[in-house]
């Protein structure tokens, strides 16, 4: 297969505001191969679909394909060219027909155009029965399963003549079988000639699937191999690639008593697993795992927003029952949720508002607003996590992200909280408000907290936390000690070790 | 010493844009088109007759008038302030001062009951309907606009079955027409009630925490709901107050009426929240204070009587239609206006 390359990256460079999304990514994809991109969360992978299907310009960098240079690519020259993607949801319109949908993508448009039913339907299903699918063109979209659906979006890629199927996470949502019939036709297009760009997190899958394999790694190009040079260990090496780096401040206090016990606790409601995890005092527990594992949803079960409805919380000893945020605040659970815009803080409220907001019971007693009593809170807070903002009355919308995130901390702070769960606190804030948030959490655990820590950064999770729990599937699969490695910590994400002290 | 003509200057520019932001608030734009609306009525619309007496727009009975036609109006804007606040709507008050208008009427002229436990009942009807409002809105999740638009057409659907659309109560005692034709320490009776729910609702809106929730709901539910403010139980109160203040504004117009029919408070919700939006409240929720909204009533209501006063107005008699298409302009013009002086306020001075 040393064909002349069909699509070639040469140093992509990407960044959005402060966030370097990537840094020099190259990528070569030959016709006739499948090509697995692979990588941890935010590595990159998106935000590189994303730019060969001309939904992002780069900032810098050249993209060839077939030996010619693509110059300011769309999504609409990048679907001419050849260029498609598969996405996990396909985005077809459900109350048309599969002929209908395949129909808008493929027919020439124009307002009085006559519609000939019968070469639309033999157009359909000749597509689909290209890539071995067993559809009826006359069924509605919305009859399809999520499968089909993805079918159908495959034979609307080869219908437009595309020469690169750009695959993202497509086997995230199907059973084994459809996961068999979708391998089936990969290796159709591969025959037909067609380059197919396959994302996924199963090496498995990988392994299997793949002719050659690119890792990328914090926005960069780490290393590229046919399948035969590689086995699970070494991908996995590769993408966690250098030893944490020592910027993490050290743990100064010693962990005293249990302070939050989870009992199997769950949401069954909201679709939760079972799950059963001690925090003590003092200490920070990292709660690692892919994105989509049940990180998120678990801190929301313990802050009541999806109120458990099995299993127990215990904190400091007694058992407590949490059906709401309010009743979280006053047993003394704080939540920093992962959406900061949306949930972290309110951006059209000033600053002061915004902190006082979730402490309200104690700041402004009997529900009056006392502005002294804000004020003074709020400058204390500002001044102790130095939040860089004109004066407390400016909206939260005119701080940065790394400034907004610290008001949403403060916001909780202020609740005076024993457990602390923070959900991916330095998410989109620029390296130096990172590791002040990062001093900042060492020294909450230090005042006594118990911290849960939820991070897709593994560095950020190897370094802040004191253990180290993996989740994956809704479920905690292991909790490592500290010092464990970011080989451990994958593996156990991504399920292909037997775990080591599993819960 | 070069530095401190620098300084200076600074704090002169920092003060001029800090009186140019207070000129250019909504609330002081608004006050200013009332007062000139009120002159130029003052100036056209009074006359002296051939006795030599003063009529028309410039006389005291003239502006106690004014201030008794606008309360009910006023208290329904009043009740919507906080609904809206937290960008919800409620279509259902004016039906609701009908439906409370009857059962008022009913409670005393059907069963008997003295009037200030019929006055009370009546209120708690109110209240209640208020709280059907809440609880579909709350517990269903359905958009306030349909669940009130659907209570809009209930109340007065029930109003009317009550009196099966003819009865009419009339006949109360002058002690209860007291409350809307009397005078209380020089000002109409109503005026105070008025007040005194205008005050409440001021130190609710903009003095405690639940007024304060009401604009975070208003700007963010999901950001409300991570904060921990108990979204529904804000929610109810607004909506329970609403139904409340409606209540109190069908005992007001009954009073000054002297009657009770099921087509009281006709269309009346529609202006109240012409006035709430005049005042500057954003319907998107979020924006808003309570003395926007007194303004907003107060610049409906000069309009409308204003106009009846103007000869010329009253040889083409066209006061109502003349009325309600200059509101709908003032509207207009106001929030065009407002738009405006936001953008210009945020400009970097010069």
């Amino acid at each position: 297969m040393a064909e002349r390359p069909l699509l070639v990256f040469r140093q992509i460079t990407k960044s959005f505001g402060a966030v370097r999304a990537l840094r020099g990514v190259d990528l070569e994809v030959r016709a006739g191969e499948v090509h697995a991109l692979l990588g941890e969360n935010g590595a990159g992978k998106s935000t590189l679909i994303k730019v060969a299907t001309g939904a992002h310009a780069p900032d810098s960098g050249t993209i060839h394909l077939a030996g010619e240079r693509l110059e300011r690519l769309d999504p609409a020259l990048a679907r001419r060219r050849g260029i498609a993607c598969i996405y996990q949801q396909p985005a077809l319109f459900p109350e048309l027909s599969v002929a209908e949908n395949l129909a808008l993508r493929l027919e020439p448009t124009s307002a009085w155009r006559r519609v000939v039913w019968s070469e639309r339907r033999r157009m359909a299903a000749t597509l689909l029965s290209r890539i071995g699918a067993d559809i009826d063109p006359e069924r509605e979209v919305r009859t399809l399963s999520m499968p089909e659906q993805q079918l159908v979006e495959i034979a609307s890629a080869m219908g437009a003549g595309a020469r690169v199927v750009i695959m993202d996470e497509p086997t995230a949502s199907l059973t084994r079988r459809e996961q068999e019939r979708l391998f089936g036709i990969v290796t159709a297009l591969r025959r037909e000639g067609v380059a197919v760009i396959y994302i996924s997190h199963r090496l498995e899958e990988i392994l299997t699937l793949a002719d050659r394999v690119t890792v990328l790694r914090d926005g960069q190009t780490v290393a590229c191999h046919a399948r035969a040079e590689v086995d699970e260990a070494a991908l996995i090496r590769l993408m966690v690639g250098r030893e944490v780096d020592q910027l993490y401040p050290a743990s100064e206090s010693a962990p005293g008593a249990v302070r939050l016990e989870l009992k199997g606790l769950c949401c069954r409601a909201a679709g939760g697993r079972p799950v059963s995890l001690r925090v003590r005092a003092g200490e920070v527990y990292g709660l690692a795992g892919l994105v989509g594992a049940g990180r998120t949803e678990l801190a929301r079960t313990i802050f009541g927003l999806t109120p458990a409805d099995a299993g127990e919380v215990w904190i400091d000893g007694s058992r407590v029952s949490i059906g709401s945020p309010q009743a979280a605040i006053a047993q003394g659970v704080a939540y920093v949720p992962e959406d900061r815009r949306r949930h972290g803080v309110v951006l059209e409220l000033p600053v002061g508002q915004n902190i006082s907001l979730a402490a309200w019971r104690r700041i402004f007693p009997l529900g009056w607003l006392r502005g002294d009593r804000e004020r003074s809170e709020a400058e204390h807070f500002v001044r102790a996590l130095s939040i860089k903002t004109p004066d407390t009355d400016a909206a939260a919308a005119n701080l940065s992200g790394g400034n907004q995130q610290k008001v949403a901390l403060a916001r909780w702070l202020a609740t005076r909280p024993r457990v602390l769960v923070l959900d991916e606190p330095t998410q989109g804030v620029d390296v130096g408000a990172k590791s002040e948030i990062h001093r900042l959490v060492r020294r909450f655990a230090a005042e006594g907290m118990a911290v849960l820590l939820i991070s897709s950064d593994l560095p950020e999770v190897l370094g802040m936390s004191d253990r180290i729990g993996v989740m994956r599937g809704g479920e905690l699969v292991a909790e490592l000690p500290q010092g464990a490695t970011a080989m451990d910590v994958m593996s156990a994400a991504l399920g292909q070790t037997p775990s080591e002290g599993a819960a | 010493m070069g530095a401190e003509p620098a300084q200076l200057s600074t704090v002169a520019s920092a003060r001029a844009s800090t009186w140019r932001r207070w000129l250019l608030r909504y609330e002081v734009l608004l006050l200013a088109v009332l007062i000139v609306e009120w002159l130029l009525f003052y100036h056209f619309g009074t006359t002296t007759n051939r006795r030599g007496v003063t009529v028309g727009f410039g006389t005291l009975d003239r502006q106690f008038d004014i201030l008794r036609h606008s309360c009910e109006i006023g208290l329904l804007a009043l009740a919507l302030t906080p609904v809206i606040l937290t960008g919800g709507i409620d279509l259902s008050v004016g039906s609701l001062l009908g439906l409370c208008a009857v059962v008022f009427g009913g409670l005393t002229h059907a069963l008997g009951l003295p009037l200030p436990v019929a006055a009370v009942v009546t209120l708690l009807v109110g209240a209640a309907a208020g709280g059907v409002n809440a609880g579909l809105i709350c517990q269903l999740r359905l958009p306030p606009l349909i669940v009130t638009l659907g209570t809009y057409s209930l109340f007065r659907g029930l109003a009317e079955a009550f009196t099966r659309g003819s009865v009419t109560y009339s006949d109360f005692p002058a002690g209860f027409l007291m409350l809307g034709q009397g005078r209380w320490a020089g000002l109409p009776v109503q005026a105070w009630i008025f007040l005194m729910v205008a005050v409440g609702v001021w130190i609710w809106v903009h003095r405690t925490f639940s007024g304060r929730a009401f604009r975070v709901i208003g700007f963010s539910p999901d950001g409300a709901r991570y904060a921990g403010v108990g979204v529904r139980g804000q929610l109810t109160a607004a909506y329970v107050a609403a139904g409340l203040i409606a209540a109190l504004a069908a005992l007001v117009y009954t009073s000054r009426l002297g009657q009770a029919k099921a087509d009281a408070g006709l269309g009346y919700e529609l202006f109240a929240i012409t006035a709430v939006v005049l005042g500057g409240t954003s319907i998107f929720g979020g924006r808003g204070t309570v003395t926007g909204t007194l303004l907003g009533v107060a610049a409906i209501a000069v309009l409308k009587n204003g106009l009846a006063t103007l000869p010329v107005v009253m040889r083409m008699n066209a006061a109502e239609e003349l009325a309600g298409l200059l509101t709908g302009a003032l509207l207009l013009a106001a929030l065009a206006a407002g738009k405006l002086a936001e953008r210009w306020r945020r400009s970097p001075a010069g």
